[in-house]
């Protein structure tokens, strides 16, 4: 992993963009093809396999925001300063984007899904 | 520091770079005077649509006035909202950017000059034919945002709606294209050594904005584009009883809309972070902090749209998602407000003029937002739908979000325009008026919308207490109307007779201060080289082009291209990230072309509104060659391939190639963000075919695909091997290291590009010939039919292209010494590829998954 591609500046929260067209979309389809009963509550195939899928986002975009402090900290001290910019603002942005996931889907854990 | 550019250098530059006078300014490509005539434009429509709200108000201040009637009124609110949005909030700050961009990033222009002055003239067109529905009373009449099926052909049966549908569309080439030209600009046009973390921030929300035009505007120049198809062809996407969804085209609108108000928010924000730390005396707090939250906007905005759409029945987790996002977005906003606030803070504000704007947009933007997030709370959403509280929130949001910022960034511009300074007094009566009668309207209004005033009627009964509100917001609207005008004319007025403006007369920190102004057209003299983010607060005078570097190396002096004896409009070229200098950029001068061309698309325009297609069919080949030609000749670049010496991978004394001799010029870069677009445009239809399928009341399938799967597959075979053996040519050039060899194998290659092309687009055309398909009486037909219309036009336009370039390599135009034109058409034959193969799953799988539901 190297600090400094501006490739990182976007991908965490393209990540979060996929993952919110995949639960949106996912999760009319699935009301479509195979909507539980109405008083099923959150205890369904659907609501599971959202939480599961957000889960998984959310670790996977801290785990990348992690991995890039550690390459960041890692860098050598006359390394150009833009490279430690590039670097920070791109780990915050994995976890900013690993927050807003989060944020989004925790509803999946309240609202029975096709009502 | 280096010297300044000698007398004969400077009279080089300026025979080369300068502007035609009288009539033939039209031909002008120059950054300055696009950026100038894009914000003069914008303010005359603005005027035109503030004439329509005083109007609106007049007829609402007393109940059951008869000052206009509905259809009129209809007509008023439609265009208000319309021209305000489409026509000068974005064109606006795009042109205040158009503007101001090079010149803060040490450039001498944008990438594509010509493509600005094409955009502005379709612009100008489109907006014009829009405005001119209202001299002949058919303007559009059904909403800013155009719901269907009040706006099909049953319940608008005028040409009201055709004008927004063409004009709108016509206009929106504009955005796109300037959204183009402003993300390739800020990447790749840049003083040496502005790494991106010396970018200013005006450039990083322009840089966001502009990226979130390039996808955001797609969604709704295709629902454009199905409704006029429906609305003149009978193609029923949106008609329920022929297996269409109007909801289809609220989804299409919003994908649009709401990320449109952050495009209008985020420059708006960018000029606030240039201004306040210029009156604050120290740089902004939190400069990383911004970035982040400057970016999150841009995504997390795309992610709101359906909260215009609590209304219309969506599944309650669904609108939890929603709802959330839309919460959500507050957060990096309020972020930048902490960092404007701590900078405030910090430093050691001086109250001049545009700080007092500032202050306006911080009150009503922050009040604006807090009523959006009310808003974004689906149980309150539901009880003030539709009131005049959403009216209320909108206007703080987009007046306090977009026009106070845009205000005080014109009177912070205003001596860069003009040489002269705006009046103090003149600009505080204009201020004050303003903020007083915006307030006065607005904040009232949120009161009538409580009390249940729906909006979009033309008038309602004594009694309902109404009244006084209503009459209220109206005599504030008019001393809003009285503060506007305060400002216009200050700013008319200063232009003859304002001090004379002192070099720096704010003492700034970024370039474009760094020239005498009004600035000449090749905006510095010596390109500046930057070692920091505050170029201007580093001791160096203002007045002069230069920026202290520490030596004055013959490399690094010519690096700063300081003539123009060759005859060429150059800039540098920089590595998008470094910010270090790759290549000279080589500019098109001035020419008629892009005027030509605006003009026969607005040809076009009008031969679909009037229904003479013939015009339109004349039109559209009339553009098409002008178009053409233009890419023959681009600019200069022919001239740099002509008088190349033999084995020309030639530099020039900076020590850098020309781009015409690279891989990775700005054209690649352009056509990667124009195919940007194309896929936003692209898998919106996915969506289209993806949501009918799933979501249309009245769905109906035919029993068995009309397609033909095995010629479908056979020209996704043709269309796969056109773009890898175009991919071939590029590695066969790299190969020869710019010695030209012989040109008869790129010849053969490029021939055989053509070949599979042209035998794909005729497969095409026999498979939408042959197909059973019945696009005019069901929406499964016509979904399909604009699906196979889209590769049709691709593989169709890149067989031309192809053919183009064949005509070029024999011409000894493209090869080892000039392969800059190859690397772009590649990404267009894979684009054409890329989604070709996805349009064939498409049609072939998502039937076979869904069939078997509905």
């Amino acid at each position: 992993m190297r600090a400094a591609s501006a490739m990182h500046l976007f991908l965490g929260l393209t990540v979060w963009a996929v993952w919110f067209v995949a639960a949106y979309g996912g999760l009319s389809v699935a009301c479509m093809a195979a909507a539980p009963p109405r008083d099923a509550g959150v205890l369904n195939g659907i609501s599971i396999g959202l939480a599961v899928l957000t889960a998984a986002t959310v670790v996977w975009l801290l785990m990348t925001g992690q991995a890039l402090r550690r390459v960041l900290a890692q860098l050598p001290a006359d390394a150009p300063p833009r490279d430690r910019f590039i670097g920070s603002v791109s780990s915050c942005l994995y976890f900013v984007a690993a927050a807003a996931t989060l944020f989004v889907g925790l509803p999946v854990l309240v609202l029975s899904p096709c009502l | 520091m280096a010297a300044h550019a000698e007398p004969s250098d400077r009279a080089s530059l300026e025979a080369v770079w300068a502007n035609p006078r009288g009539w033939r300014s039209l031909s002008s490509v120059n950054h300055s005077s696009l950026g100038l005539r894009f914000m003069i434009t914008g303010f005359a429509f603005f005027l035109i649509a503030g004439v329509l709200a005083m109007v609106l108000r007049a007829q609402l201040a007393r109940p059951e006035a008869d000052f206009i009637g509905p259809a009129a009124y209809n007509q008023a609110f439609t265009m208000h909202g319309t021209m305000m949005m489409f026509l000068f909030a974005v064109p606006m700050l795009e042109g205040l950017a158009v503007y101001l961009m090079p010149k803060m990033l040490g450039a001498r222009d944008l990438a594509f000059p010509r493509l600005s002055a094409f955009g502005y003239w379709c612009y100008l067109f489109g907006g014009l034919i829009i405005t001119a529905s209202l001299l002949f009373d058919v303007a559009p009449d059904t909403g800013w945002f155009m719901y269907t099926p009040l706006s099909n052909d049953v319940y608008s049966p005028g040409m009201n709606a055709d004008f927004w549908l063409l004009g709108i569309t016509f206009a929106e080439i504009a955005a796109v294209a300037a959204g183009v030209e402003l993300a390739v600009s800020i990447l790749r046009l840049r003083a040496h050594g502005m790494s991106l973390d010396r970018l200013p921030l005006f450039g990083w929300t322009i840089l966001v904005t502009a990226l979130m035009i390039v996808i955001g505007f797609p969604p709704l120049i295709l629902g454009s584009i199905l409704l006029e198809l429906e609305r003149a062809a009978g193609l029923p996407f949106f008609d329920i009883a022929r297996g269409g969804d109007p909801l289809l085209w609220q989804h299409l609108f919003w994908l649009f809309g709401h990320p449109e108000v952050y495009i209008i928010f985020l420059p708006a924000a960018g000029v606030v972070s240039t201004v306040l730390p210029v009156f604050a005396r120290r740089p902004l707090v939190g400069y990383r902090w911004v970035v982040v939250a400057v970016v999150t906007t841009g995504f997390i905005s795309f992610g709101l749209w359906v909260h215009h759409m609590f209304t219309v029945g969506i599944p309650h987790l669904a609108l939890a998602f929603f709802s959330a996002a839309s919460m959500l977005v507050a957060v990096p906003t309020g972020i930048q407000l902490f960092a404007w606030l701590a900078t405030l803070w910090l430093g050691r504000p001086v109250p001049r003029l545009p700080m007092l704007w500032l202050f306006g947009f911080v009150v009503i933007f922050v009040a604006g937002g807090l009523t959006g997030v009310m808003l974004a709370l689906v149980p309150f959403n539901w009880q003030v739908h539709d009131t005049h509280f959403v009216v209320a929130h909108m206007h703080y949001v987009l007046v306090g979000g977009m026009l106070f910022p845009l205000f005080a960034g014109l009177y912070y511009w205003m001596p860069h325009f003009s040489g002269r300074m705006p009046s103090d007094r003149m600009g505080r009566w204009g201020f004050w008026l303003t903020f007083i009668g915006f307030n006065g309207t607005f904040l009232i209004m949120h009161w009538t919308g409580l009390l249940g005033m729906p909006r979009r009627v033309h008038t309602y009964t004594a009694g309902m207490g109404w009244d006084a509100p209503n009459l209220l917001s109206s005599i504030f609207g008019f001393v809003m109307a009285a503060g506007i005008a305060v400002v216009l004319i200050d700013f008319l007025l200063h232009a003859r007779w304002g001090r004379r403006a002192p070099a720096n007369p704010w003492q700034a920190d970024t370039l474009e201060w760094a020239m005498p102004t009004p600035p000449p057209p090749f905006n510095f003299a010596a390109l500046p080289e930057v070692d920091s983010r505050h170029p201007l607060w580093r001791g160096v005078s203002a007045a002069g082009a230069t920026i202290a570097m520490g030596d004055a190396a013959a490399d690094r002096a010519a690096r700063r291209l300081p003539h123009a004896r060759h005859g060429r409009r150059e800039t540098l070229g920089v590595d998008p990230v470094s910010g270090i200098a790759r290549e000279i950029i080589v500019l098109p001068g001035n020419s008629w072309l892009p005027l030509l061309a605006a003009l026969g698309l607005a040809g076009v325009c009008l031969g679909l509104l009037f229904k003479v297609y013939l015009i339109a069919v004349v039109a559209v080949l009339v553009s098409l060659g002008l178009l053409l030609r233009w890419s023959w000749e681009n600019g200069l670049a022919i001239d740099v391939i002509r008088t190349a010496p033999a084995g020309a991978s030639d530099v020039t004394p900076a020590g850098l190639p020309l781009h015409p001799r690279t891989y990775d010029g700005p054209g690649r870069w352009g056509m990667g963000f124009t195919l940007l677009a194309d896929a936003s445009l692209y898998l919106s239809l996915i969506f289209g075919w993806l949501y009918l399928w799933t979501s249309a009341p009245q769905w109906i399938k035919p029993a068995q695909s009309p397609l033909p799967v095995a010629a479908l597959l056979a020209v996704g075979v043709l269309v796969a091997f056109a773009a890898l053996h175009h991919g071939r040519i590029v590695v066969s050039l790299r190969r020869e290291r710019g010695v030209p060899a012989d040109s008869r194998p790129l010849l053969r290659r490029a021939l055989a590009v053509l070949v599979a092309g042209l035998l794909a687009t005729g497969g095409l055309v026999a498979i939408l010939a042959t197909a059973s398909l019945e696009p005019a009486r069901n929406a499964h037909d016509a979904v399909m039919f604009v699906m196979l219309v889209y590769p049709l036009l691709h593989t169709g336009l890149g067989c031309l292209l192809t053919a183009l370039q064949v005509l070029r390599v024999r011409q000894g135009l493209v090869g080892a010494h000039a392969p800059y034109e190859v690397a772009v058409l590649t990404l267009w034959w894979r684009f054409a590829a890329g989604t070709f193969w996805i349009t064939a799953a498409a049609l072939v799988l998502i039937p076979m998954a869904f069939g078997g539901l509905r």
